[in-house]
């Protein structure tokens, strides 16, 4: 069976202000299909360039990318039917209404103007959406953005299923609203590679995970296997949290987050 | 071409929906036909000035300020807004030609300057302004005119996409007041001084502008209406090949 996912050895760099940035060294990820794959790291660590790169929004310096089985690189369009794609920043067009952009994104995936519009009514009823969906999207509230933008991403009926942050910045009841709907498309088949800063979420849905910091990964596992492998490490008495995990993944600590929150 | 046309589609849409950001590709120009008429007509009146072809001063002016409406570039801008707001990756990310992206928005151009340049020059007609060439000529004038736009818009994207931020691509925009004012704007070529007029031989708009008025003020002058869409055709082919490369290239 093949990878829903497979990252060998996958680098970028680039030349910026400062010089040269290698900000992604050497990815390497192996994603079996109908997994929930959480994919952490700190700020700046490399986890939207691995996104951008996986969903061929971004060409890779070296090393192979497939998703779904298609080389990102060699077929980029075979690659964008397969997937789809919910980026940090929630990518809509406020002049349009929520019913007209995924009738959009729906005709730019080949469908006739029918089966859009159907497509489209399907999605905003999945999504919870009815209410709002002629209204112009600049009055969406942030919770509204981020499921509008979640349903564009799945027009395509995608096999794989990019998320990345899509939490970020919601209350409480939206985040949860999220959840749910990454596990329904999820137990639909779909599988889903989400990149998040909150542990507690990849903890709730997330079947495996990568920690990723300076552009290499540092941990791999089950979110249970990581805590478990820190545990017998340390020989703590109580189980760890993905927190402890993550703080010993990436050398991250208060006094050490502090500094680079001065650095800014 | 497909997807261009789907694309362009929404964008006519947004721009039927911001309605206020046409107001100045309408008022502007307008604005310049008349305080420029107002200031000069008595210096060039119809009976003795040849150049005029018989028409007053405004039928002279009026090219200028229909290929000032061309030059607004509104379609870089929104390109811009898109790229910095994401909805840009959310279509890169789509199994579309990435060249359909900027096709849309072009198309998008070419249809709003067709519409805003016949209501110019019908607003333009009762103060005396005829189009010597005709209903045909009125037709192929808005295709040139049109043709302008995109050309225009076209460059202006390219900034945006290179710059990715709207304070450039505003501030490049600039650039149409070199490229309409150093032209034969006020009168022909013969007319200018020498700095003026090596500066107009070298600008690609005064050929533009040449063909625009021919139709205008002379009927059919071939030789002239060819260089005009000669320029405006190996402009737009720069500018293609260019596009093509530049979102080919966008990472």
């Amino acid at each position: 069976m093949s990878l829903a996912i497979e990252a060998i050895d996958v680098r970028k760099r680039y030349t910026g202000k400062d010089g040269d940035v290698e900000a992604v060294r050497g990815v390497s990820l192996a994603v079996p299909p109908g997994q929930v794959f959480g994919f952490l790291g700190p700020n700046g660590a490399g986890k939207s360039t691995t996104v951008r790169m996986l969903t061929t929004l971004m060409t890779l310096t070296s090393g192979t990318a497939r998703v779904a089985g298609i080389d990102v690189t060699v077929d980029p369009h075979g690659a964008r039917r397969k997937i789809g794609v919910a980026l940090q920043e929630a990518g809509l067009d406020p002049r349009q209404t929520g019913r007209e952009l995924l009738v959009l994104q729906a005709r730019l995936f080949g469908l006739s103007r029918a089966a859009a519009a159907a497509r489209a009514a399907e999605l905003i009823e999945l999504v919870e959406l009815t209410d709002a969906a002629d209204r112009r999207i600049k009055g969406y509230s942030g919770g509204m953005k981020r499921r509008l933008d979640l349903a564009s991403a799945l027009v395509n009926q995608p096999e794989v299923l990019f998320l990345d942050e899509p939490t970020t910045g919601l209350d409480p009841a939206s985040r949860l609203t999220v959840w749910d709907e990454v596990r329904r498309i999820n137990e639909q088949g779909t599988t889903v590679f989400l990149t998040t800063q909150y542990l507690e979420e990849a903890d709730q849905l997330c079947d495996r995970m990568a920690i990723i910091d300076g552009g290499v990964i540092v941990r791999d596992g089950s979110p249970a296997e990581l805590k478990a492998e820190l545990q017998a490490r340390t020989g703590s008495a109580s189980e760890p949290t993905l927190d402890d995990v993550f703080m010993d993944a990436t050398g991250r600590n208060r006094d050490r987050v502090a500094g680079d929150v001065q650095e800014v | 071409m497909k997807q261009s046309l789907i694309l362009g589609g929404r964008a006519i849409r947004e721009a039927l929906r911001t309605p206020d950001s046409l107001v100045p590709t309408i008022f502007i120009p307008l604005f310049f036909l008349v305080v420029n008429v107002g200031q000069t007509a008595r210096i060039f009146p119809t009976a003795n000035t040849e150049f005029l072809a018989g028409q007053n001063y405004a039928a002279f002016q009026l090219p200028s300020s229909l290929l000032l409406s061309a030059s607004f570039g509104s379609a870089a801008l929104y390109l811009v807004e898109e790229i910095e707001g994401g909805y840009f990756d959310k279509l890169r990310a789509t199994p579309i030609s990435r060249m359909a992206i900027i096709g849309g928005r072009l198309y998008a151009e070419m249809i709003k300057t067709i519409v805003i340049t016949a209501v110019m020059v019908l607003i333009a007609l009762p103060f005396g302004i005829r189009i010597e060439s005709g209903i045909l000529g009125f037709l192929v004038l808005l295709v040139l005119v049109a043709l302008w736009a995109v050309v225009f818009s076209g460059f202006m994207q390219l900034i945006a996409l290179k710059t990715r931020s709207a304070a450039a691509t505003q501030g490049a925009s600039m650039v149409f007041f070199p490229l309409l004012f150093l032209t034969p704007n006020f009168v022909p070529r013969s007319l200018l001084t020498r700095p003026m007029e090596i500066a107009a031989t070298f600008n690609p708009v005064t050929y533009i502008m040449e063909a625009a008025r021919s139709l205008i003020l002379d009927g059919f002058d071939w030789s002239v209406l060819g260089t005009g869409f000669l320029v405006v055709a190996i402009a737009g082919a720069v500018m293609l090949a260019l596009s093509v490369r530049m979102i080919n290239h966008y990472d």
